[in-house]
Formats: structure tokens, sequence, C-alpha cells
């Protein structure tokens, strides 16, 4: 099923665009991002993808260094529990992720800019459906401003 | 020296003028109701009540955070350092002494930190003396004293509902003749009775003994002492960071997508990683050889290199410790 | 509470015993410091000096944090064959002390058989700030309980100041609920009931209700005053590793220095450290020079853990640590979903 996804036009360059740094477990949800590619799914263009090779490997320090550098959100995704590729990896990652989405959330940043699921291989069109939702719900809160260090 | 004289309801309208030449501090009281040496103006009058700020004016000259300079494309650019004169009134005597220490690692022998020298060169201290030390004051067992003003441009002293003045430097001199219609002379007997005020506070302070503390210190290095007097510190660093004679520094580069800062930290020795080389070996791997340090540099290290003793008494390290650790009770001990 | 000075007695006593005895090569307790409202950890090794060891209101370290580093494993196999035997250690603990104590064996970084916990149920420690504070500039020269556990303090011109009880405790303590240890060789005083056990809830609750950007706000201008000291992190008795995160330059997690956007990650990530690990002992916060609420950002995060997984670290020795553990239906409502 091909899905056309209307990507905003900027009313002008240099206009501000969301950009959304994506921590994927190379197994699943990478694959499952390139999928979504090959299948010529169209999603916007404003995620730049990091890939990790289980998302038990994610230290929160990289989502809270990516906030610093002036990523506007961060979406991390793993396989669905049970089909880790290393068995127990985003089991283990899983507390981490509560946790860490309720203590920032806590402190005042935007539950919007630190978002988690779990994408399999075969999910191209379900990343593809997840980054629209995230891009346009970080589009609609701004730049991040918070967290982030001034050069 | 003490020999002008202002009512303390006027000493708003000396920082106000004061003011008009460059960036005033003065104390306040915060939310906390803490005495603290804030920016002028303030929202009230001036706070003349109370015995010591918890942080030391050090960060003034050496502060905590200090950008050296930026790379970016190839290109070395260095912060626009203030040309701005910078007034302290309410210094004690003992931290305006820290300022000679540290006058003389930063610009002294063969040393000139620029980034240190323009901030102490536009700066003025207005000492204000001690009536009241606490039980953690000992400035004149280590060459202070409540009303000495070694390291202040002008040394003040509150007698009743007056503020005396009097210039220790040319500096000094300058600022008081800036602001001659606003003081009158100070008749001798407020002069005198300023001096007695001193003394009494000279004599409230138990002393401590650092007669030869460098040699006893220097034959003391092997000491079992060290074991005993390390054991409940917890390397917080606090002791250092209040301390308004330690400045001992960290440089690191601060990458920031395509600028680079290199940016000045403050470090401290009781730190387990201060003195970790790269390959991998520690010198001070144990508290002791950092307590140990801590004091060596203190009261042995500087008193050879510099003649003075990088301790001036102000009792920082001692109230605020977390574990209660008090530098008298090893001195006491060193040599006994 | 003169409970208090019948538990100096006994603690004076059983410390003795044990080093005597040679049942504890060290036992950690507090002694008087130069100061009134405070107290100095002490190590004992000699049992004649055992009437150093004071107990008052102003035990207020978690002496928890010593024991990683009398018990630290040898660098590697030549140093052990040389090393000298772990020391049996006797230590006096609080409530919340023995839960860190058992947090630590729970994480096998001190052996429970090698250690001799002199448990005291405590009624709650005060804070030397919140006195010092209360008595404004002037300095106090002795202090001491009265009957009704209020604070006598002697101040310089001679005058007696008392300060309430409920005024001076510490934050910790007022939130306290675990103030009998829970695992004990000897337990001294008699068995305290926790009492305002929703005090951290209804605190959290306060500081959530407000919006995002004002929580954002808060928090900043909380932390404006930080000065990078690690006293916190010295300070708590779960900070042990060798290499802190926090310190490391390759690569430079968190800049050095007193940049805010530097300050908040420092805290939101320790914070986060102790996530499942923080027994709530307020060691964090007494030891900030600055006066930092050190808890703010963990007060929360404990009740978390407790909500989402019904965890409470140093609960029980053998309890597995929280994020090492996990389950199949761990609560996942957290994610998104296109």
């Amino acid at each position: 099923m091909s899905q056309t996804v209307a990507v905003q036009e900027s009313a002008s360059p240099g206009a501000w665009e969301p950009k959304v740094v994506a921590f994927l477990c190379n197994w699943c949800s990478y694959a499952g991002a390139d999928l979504a590619g090959v299948s010529r799914i169209q999603y916007p263009p404003n995620v730049r993808i990091i890939r990790v090779p289980c998302s038990g490997r994610i230290n929160p320090a990289f989502l809270l260094r990516a906030l610093q550098n002036g990523a506007d959100a961060v979406l991390v995704s793993g396989c669905h529990p049970g089909d880790c590729h290393y068995i127990s990896g985003n089991l283990v990652a899983r507390r981490k992720f509560a946790l860490l989405r309720d203590l920032l959330q806590y402190a005042g940043i935007e539950p919007e800019r630190v978002q988690f699921t779990w994408v399999s291989a075969s999910e191209g069109g379900r990343f593809a459906a997840i980054v629209e939702k995230v891009v346009e719900q970080v589009r609609k809160l701004g730049p991040n401003r918070k967290l982030v260090k001034s050069p | 020296m003490i020999d002008k004289r202002i009512p303390h309801t006027d000493l708003d309208r000396l920082l106000d003028r004061l003011g008009k030449r460059g960036a005033v501090y003065a104390p306040a009281k915060d939310e906390a109701g803490e005495a603290v040496l804030a920016a002028w103006p303030q929202s009230g009058p001036a706070v003349l009540e109370y015995r010591n700020f918890r942080l030391s004016p050090k960060a003034l000259v050496l502060p905590q955070n200090q950008t050296l300079m930026c790379f970016k494309n190839g290109d070395v650019a260095e912060p626009a350092l203030s040309d701005r004169e910078t007034f302290l009134f309410g210094v004690r005597p003992c931290d305006a002494r820290a300022m000679l220490a540290l006058d003389k690692v930063f610009l002294g022998g063969d040393q000139h930190d620029p980034y240190y020298a323009r901030r102490r060169a536009k700066m003025a201290v207005i000492a204000l003396a001690c009536a009241r030390p606490t039980s953690s004051c000992f400035c004149t067992s280590v060459g202070g004293g409540p009303g000495d003003a070694a390291g202040a441009d002008v040394l003040a002293l509150t007698l009743d509902a007056d503020l005396l003045l009097g210039a220790a430097t040319a500096k000094g001199r300058e600022l008081l003749a800036s602001v001659a219609d606003l003081l009158t002379d100070a008749p001798p007997a407020a002069v005198k009775e300023a001096e007695e005020q001193i003394q009494a506070a000279e004599n409230q302070m138990a002393p401590v003994n650092v007669d030869n503390i460098a040699l006893r210190l220097r034959d003391a290095y092997d000491s079992p002492l060290w074991e005993t007097a390390s054991q409940k510190c917890l390397g917080c660093g606090t002791c250092s960071y209040l301390c308004p004679t330690c400045h001992c520094f960290d440089i690191t580069d601060d990458v920031r997508g395509g600028t680079v800062r290199r940016v000045r930290t403050w470090d401290c020795c009781a730190y387990p990683l201060f003195t970790l080389h790269a390959s991998g070996h520690n010198p001070r791997p144990t508290a002791k050889e950092r307590w140990r340090q801590r004091m060596m540099h203190k009261f042995r290290y500087a008193a050879e290199n510099f003649d003075q003793l990088f301790c001036v008494g102000c009792g920082r390290c001692i109230r605020n410790c977390p574990v209660s650790m008090d530098l008298r009770t090893v001195l006491k001990e060193v040599g006994a | 509470m003169i409970a208090s000075h019948e538990i100096e007695t006994r603690l004076r006593e059983a410390a003795e015993g044990f080093l005597r005895e040679k049942k504890v090569d060290i036992f950690l307790g507090y002694e008087k410091a130069s100061f009134p409202f405070r107290t100095s950890p002490l190590f004992l090794s000699a049992a004649e000096k055992a009437r150093r060891l004071v107990w008052n209101p102003f035990c207020t370290a978690n002496l928890a944090v010593y024991l990683p580093r009398l018990f630290k494993a040898p660098a590697d196999a030549r140093a052990a064959k040389v090393a000298p035997p772990p020391p049996t250690v006797g230590v006096v603990v609080k409530g919340c002390d023995t839960r860190s104590v058992i947090a630590l064996i729970q994480e096998r970084q001190v052996p429970r058989d090698k250690l001799v916990l002199v448990g005291v149920a405590c009624p709650g420690m005060m804070d030397a700030r919140k006195a010092e504070r209360a008595l404004g500039s002037r300095e106090a020269l002795g202090a001491g309980e009265d009957a009704q556990g209020n604070l006598r303090a002697v101040v310089e011109d001679g005058t007696e100041v008392t300060l309430r009880r409920e005024d001076v405790l510490a934050d910790a303590c007022l939130e306290c609920r675990s103030p009998t240890p829970s695992i004990h060789d000897v337990l001294l005083g008699s068995p305290v009931e926790a009492k305002e056990t929703d005090a951290a809830r209804r605190r959290t609750a306060e500081f959530e209700s407000k919006p995002a950007d004002v929580r954002w706000a808060r928090l900043q201008q909380a932390l404006a005053k930080c000065i990078r000291c690690n006293a916190c992190r010295q300070a708590c008795p779960m900070c042990y590793c060798k290499d802190c995160l926090l310190d490391q330059t390759r690569p430079r997690w968190v800049g050095a220095g007193t940049d805010i956007s530097d300050v908040t990650l420092y805290h939101l990530v320790r914070a986060f450290h102790m996530a499942g690990r923080c027994t709530e002992c307020g060691a964090c916060a007494r030891a900030c020079p600055m006066g930092i609420d050190a808890r703010l950002l963990v007060r929360k995060l404990n009740l978390e853990v407790e909500d989402l997984f019904g965890y409470r670290p140093g609960a029980a020795v053998d309890a597995a640590p929280l994020l090492s553990a996990f389950t199949m239906d761990d609560p996942q409502e957290f994610l998104t979903e296109p």
C-alpha cells in the first residue's frame, strides 16, 4: 500500500523544521526503517537515524546529549518484547525508558520530545506512521530551548 | 589609617556613586536569609549585619566557569573581556588577604595570567572589619586580623550608626577622594574606639599554633597521622571550592556544534582523579595522600614558594565540611 | 528524648565489647565535632576509645558511604595474593542508613557476613543549616535536646534559644518512611513508626501540578546555585563507581563548569543513576554547600519506581537490583503508537 504523506513545504528557506534524532536498534527498528525506504513509503525527512545494536545499548545520556546539542526531540525504537535479537536487551531497557520519560516529564521537558516505541523489521509502514506522528507533535511544540547549550 | 566617616544611612549613596563608574558588589540576604555578596543595586539597603559569606569572593577574579577562547572554522576568538571597573564592598579582611595569595600564584614570578590580571587590575576592594569573629575564625594565627587591611584598597568598620573608612592603597585614596563630598573626618575618639573594637575581636579568637608549621609538616610527611586524619574525607570538594585561596583549575575543550570553547573550571586536589596520569597511574591514590597534600600545599609549599600561608583562617572549610573535618585538629597533631 | 543518652551509653558498651572481643576490626560511629549542631564520623579500632562515641540528633551522616572503600577488591590477581583479608566492620546505622547497607549488599559491594550492624531506631535528625539559619547572625556555642525533643541552643551572649523540633528536623527525616533498621545485629531504642508517610508524595504532587514550563523554570532556579563541587555525589553511599560517568572525558558526557545546561544534565543523569537505588537518606542535600535540595528529582523517581514496579531500594538483601531485572509484563504505557 502506498502512502502519500504531505511533506510540509517550508514557508521560506531557513524556516524552522523539527530535528528528531532517532536511536534505532539494528535488528528490528533500523531494518523496519530501511523497509519503509525500500517500499517507497514516504515519511517526513526530519528524522536523523542513529543505529545501535540493541535498544538495551541506549544510555540515557545519549538522549540528554541529543537534546543538549539542539535536537528538538528524540525517538528510541527497539524490537517488540520477546523478539529481541539479544533475548532480553529490550526488556532491560523497557524499565529504564519508563523511568527516564517520567523523570524528564517531571523536570518539565515535554513528553512529546522523548518518545519510545517498538518497531519490528517488517513494520515499515508502522515506522513511517510513528515518525510522522512524532514530527507533527514536535512541530506544534516548537523548537527545543530547554537543555540546549548555547554555543 | 582610618580617618573618614559616613553614616550607615548614606552607604547606599556611596555604592550608587561607585555604581556609576562600574560594577558594584555589596552584601545582601538571599531567599534563605543567608548573607551573600551580590550585584548592586539590590532591592533593599546594603546589609551590614552578617559574619561572612558562604562563598568566597574569589569567583570574581577566578570564575568557576571561564571561557578562555573559542575556536570556530579555524579562527580563534577571545571573548571580550570587560573593561569595567569592579568595586567589592563588604569583603572580610581574611578574604581580602586571600586575594594577595592568589596574586602570588597568578601574577607573581614568571606567571602572568592575563585572564586573572585583567579582572584584578580593574578591581577595588573595600574590606569590612570584623567585630564578632565566629568560633571557626583564626585569622590572627595565620598572619591576618579582623582589622587587617592587607589585600584591601579601603578598610571600613561599623561603629554605632557610622561606617568608618580609611584608604590602604593609592587606589583606595583615589576612591575615597572621588566620594569625598559624602564623607566627613572621623573624630579621634571614634578612631580610638575602632581600634579597641578590633583589639577586642582579636582577643576573641582561639589561637592555632602554626609556628614552624612548614618544617613540622616536612618532618611529618610519613607520619601515621595522615591515615587517621583522612579516613572520613569524602573527597567532596566543598573545602576547596569555598576556600578563598584555593585556586587549582582544570582546562577542558567544550565542543558544541561547530564551535569549541576552551574553558577553565575549578578543580580540587581532593578529587580522586585530580592526579590521574594518562598512563593510568595515580600518585595520590587514596584520601590519605590527597588530604596530606592539601595540608602540605597550604602550610608548607606555599610558605616555601610564596612566603605566605595559603590559609587565611576564614573557617569555611571547617564549617561546611559535610563530615565536620577540622584542619586545626590536624595542625595541632603535626609535630606534636 | 532522654533516650538519646541511654542509647549513647549502650552504644559505647556494644562498640567496646565488639572491639575488645575482636568481633570487629573497625567500628564506625559518630563523635563530637568542633561545633554545635554537628557530629563527625569516627573510625574506632581501639576498645578503650569507645567512649568517644556519641549519639544525638546530629548524627546525620550516612556511614554506609565508607563501606565500599573498606571492602575494595584487589586490583588484580597478583594484588589479590598479597591483599589482607577483608575486615569485619561494625557500623552504627539508622533506618535510612540500613537501607543503604542493604542496597550495597544487593549490588555486591559489601558482604553481609563481614558487617556487624548496630541499628538505632531513629526519631529523626536535625539539620545544622536550618538551626543556624534560625539563629540568624548569632552563633551557637553549645546545643542539646530538651525533654520534649526541641533544640536548646546557647548563643554567644549566654542566652538560651529554643528551636522547635519540627523547624529543625532535616527534610529527608520529615519524609522518612523507614525510621527503624530492617536488619541489624543489635537494635538500640524501641522501634519507631514512620509518621508522615505521604510527605514525599505530597511534595512531588505539588510540583507536578504546575505546567511544564513552570516546572522547568523552578528546576533551573533551584540548580542555578550549583558550583559543580560534586559533594552530593561523594556523600552518596550508592555513588561508588571508580570512574564516574560525569567525570569521563572520552567522551565528555557532561561539560565541566557551571553552564546551566551542564548543571541540569549533571543532576538529571545522577538522579537517573539513583533510580531504584536511592534510599532517601538525604546525605546529598546535607553535603551540598549551596543548600540545593539535591533530592528534588530523585524524590519523584523513587515514587515512580514504587508505583511502576512495586520496588523499594534497600528493602530486601536478596532482591535483584531494579534495573538489572525485568518481567515480561513490565508496564509500557509510555510507548508511542501510531
